[in-house]
């Protein structure tokens, strides 16, 4: 395989450009300047990574995202960094004819291809929710991952489960580190993940030949490692008390924080709050949403999206843990003025010892 | 007339240590049923980023709530620490491999039903229900901590307060679900300090045994000898 720098210069990008390139890319990875040579140096010196990038159970969101990332273009990815070699969404080929590609990679490059995975397998009734090329997509998956060197796990659905993994999962849905367990996997949460976190992803890898700092989910540290709400450029309304009530309220025309109307941007680790999406342009709590926190385990049964405390469930009404603990606190005192009237009735005629 | 005779229960640590448990929880109730429903208490019409300091503000109850945090961490640290030193502030340990401890259960639960009457059964310095009692909410003012300290530390995964409690966050389901617990389990500590406040105060005025004053000069008032005195010798 040819090397990034081959490969650009195929392309008839300069080598200023080339340079430039080079800068983005360190500060899109969360590296420091001084970092600059080595991805040079890695640039020039390393061969393409060839990537299979398979398909279960899923909305291909991420492949949506992944294609409008801005820096790198995600053409240039494709094209450039790494070698997309089998997707069954993006290829010109199909059928037969790509399936044996997809084998003859495996072989060729056992041990050394990275295995990106999107969407994810349902284990119920044998697998038969998710057919692809006549098999099962569970066996689809093992069968990739065997001579895999790792695996991106892209999105919520691959990481964690996601909307069809939510109760009650009539499809048996699981994320994809349930399944393999034998090889790295690094979890790119979201639905769908930030493009340029996904390419992020993909060139920190192909570039420095490792998998990046990973936390104890199994996320990259450089783009999971802070809550939304602790980057948010709302935050200042929060601390100072300024809430939207309501989404039709003048705060909300303010651009004062989301927090009440059941914004989950304190408990989700993502980078909406610095990258942003759309090249920078803007993020749901930016447009006036809160945050429905889709990068965490579970997000969809931890609803009401719109409310901070999630019901608990008392029969036929909505109620929050406030509501209830205010009438059992209630209840409690009631309580005990009544068994101090009866004790005290049940004690009465009783003479000091 | 028979007489009562004084008996030095609670240290003088113990006794500081529950005015400040005390203290501490109630701060942090009130700073946290704010935290989790906020509402405006005169900020409007103020530049947010300049409004910190100027009153009430959402940065300054979290603030106290985390500050009371560290108090109800330092002061657990401490109760601890005398329970191991001394046996006297071990009374919170259920005894359940004792045959004594279920017998005094069934008495103390027939007394609370009504069925028996307050001066029948043993005496006791503290009887098996309110161990625990007292034994469940120490779990739960631990649970209170390692969640509470695991959330704060969060906002920097790889920072000091995340290595040590972080890990209760993803054991609970993720942070939303930790939030959740966390407030679940903070009204069952009220619950828990109703009940407690009229339990104690119900034992002053059947058996007259000064269990309101006990906590503060660490002495009860017993006719005869209380059968579990020995646990303090």
């Amino acid at each position: 395989m040819e090397t990034f720098w081959e490969a650009f210069k195929r392309h008839g990008v300069s080598r200023r450009d080339f340079m430039k390139f080079a800068v983005t890319i360190t500060g899109m990875m969360g590296l420091a300047p001084t970092m600059v040579p080595k991805v040079v140096r890695a640039m020039e010196s390393k061969p393409r990574v060839p990537v299979i990038w398979i398909h279960g159970l899923e909305c291909t969101c991420c492949s949506e995202s992944f294609i409008r990332s801005a820096t790198p273009l995600a053409s240039d990815v494709v094209l450039s960094m790494i070698s997309l070699e089998y997707d069954d969404t993006l290829s010109a080929a199909a059928g037969d004819a790509v399936e044996e590609h997809r084998k003859k990679i495996m072989k060729d490059y056992w041990g050394n291809y990275i295995l990106a995975v999107e969407g994810n397998p349902p284990l119920g009734e044998e697998g038969m929710y998710c057919i692809i090329n006549g098999k099962p997509f569970v066996e689809h998956l093992k069968e990739s991952a065997e001579g895999a060197k790792a695996i991106i796990s892209w999105g919520s659905c691959a990481s964690w489960g996601c909307v069809q993994a939510a109760k009650p999962n009539p499809t048996t849905a699981v994320p994809v580190h349930k399944v393999i367990t034998d090889k790295p996997i690094i979890k790119v949460p979201g639905c769908p993940p930030i493009a340029e976190v996904m390419t992020g992803v993909i060139m920190y890898m192909v570039l420095f030949d490792r998998i990046p700092p990973l936390d104890s989910q199994g996320r990259p540290k450089m783009f999971y490692g802070n809550r939304i709400h602790d980057t948010c450029y709302r935050r200042a309304f929060f601390n100072a008390g300024q809430f939207v009530e309501r989404f039709d309220d003048e705060a909300a025309k303010k651009g004062w924080c989301l927090y009440k109307v059941g914004c989950r941007g304190p408990t989700t680790y993502n980078q909406c709050g610095s990258m942003r999406w759309y090249n920078g342009l803007s993020y749901p709590i930016q447009s006036g949403h809160g945050c429905i926190g889709c990068a965490e385990d579970n997000f969809w049964d931890n609803g009401p999206f719109y409310e901070r405390l999630t019901n608990i469930p008392v029969p036929k009404q909505e109620s929050n843990a406030d509501k209830v603990g205010a009438v059992a606190a209630a209840a409690a005192v009631g309580g005990a003025i009544v068994h101090g009237i009866a004790t005290k009735i049940r004690n009465s005629g009783k003479k000091e010892e | 007339m028979k007489e009562y005779k004084r008996f030095y229960i609670f240290s003088p640590s113990l006794r500081i240590w529950h005015w400040i448990n005390f203290l501490s929880i109630m701060v942090l109730f009130a700073t946290g049923i704010y935290i989790g429903n906020p509402f405006f208490i005169g900020s409007q019409g103020v530049e947010a980023a300049l409004v910190h300091g100027q009153s009430l503000t959402m940065g300054l109850i979290r603030e106290v709530h985390f500050i009371a945090g560290y108090i109800l961490l330092a002061s657990f640290i401490f109760r601890m620490l005398i329970a191991l030193i001394d046996g006297r502030d071990r009374l919170f340990i259920p005894k359940v491999w004792k045959s004594e401890f279920w017998s005094r259960l069934g008495e103390t639960l027939q007394e609370y039903a009504l069925v028996k009457d307050s001066s029948e059964g043993s005496l006791q310095i503290r009887n098996p229900l309110a161990r625990t009692a007292y034994f469940l909410v120490y779990i739960a003012i631990l649970f209170m901590i390692i969640t509470g300290f695991g959330m704060y530390g969060m906002s920097d995964p790889s920072g000091f307060w995340a290595s040590i409690f972080g890990w209760v966050v993803w054991s609970l389901g993720g942070e939303f679900p930790t939030h959740m617990w966390h407030h679940w389990v903070a009204w069952l500590i009220i619950l828990f300090a109703i009940v407690h406040v009229y339990l104690v105060i119900r034992e002053d005025f059947t058996k007259k045994t000064g269990e309101v004053s006990s906590m503060f000069n660490g002495y009860k008032f017993f006719k005869k000898e209380p059968a579990d005195l020995k646990e303090l010798k």
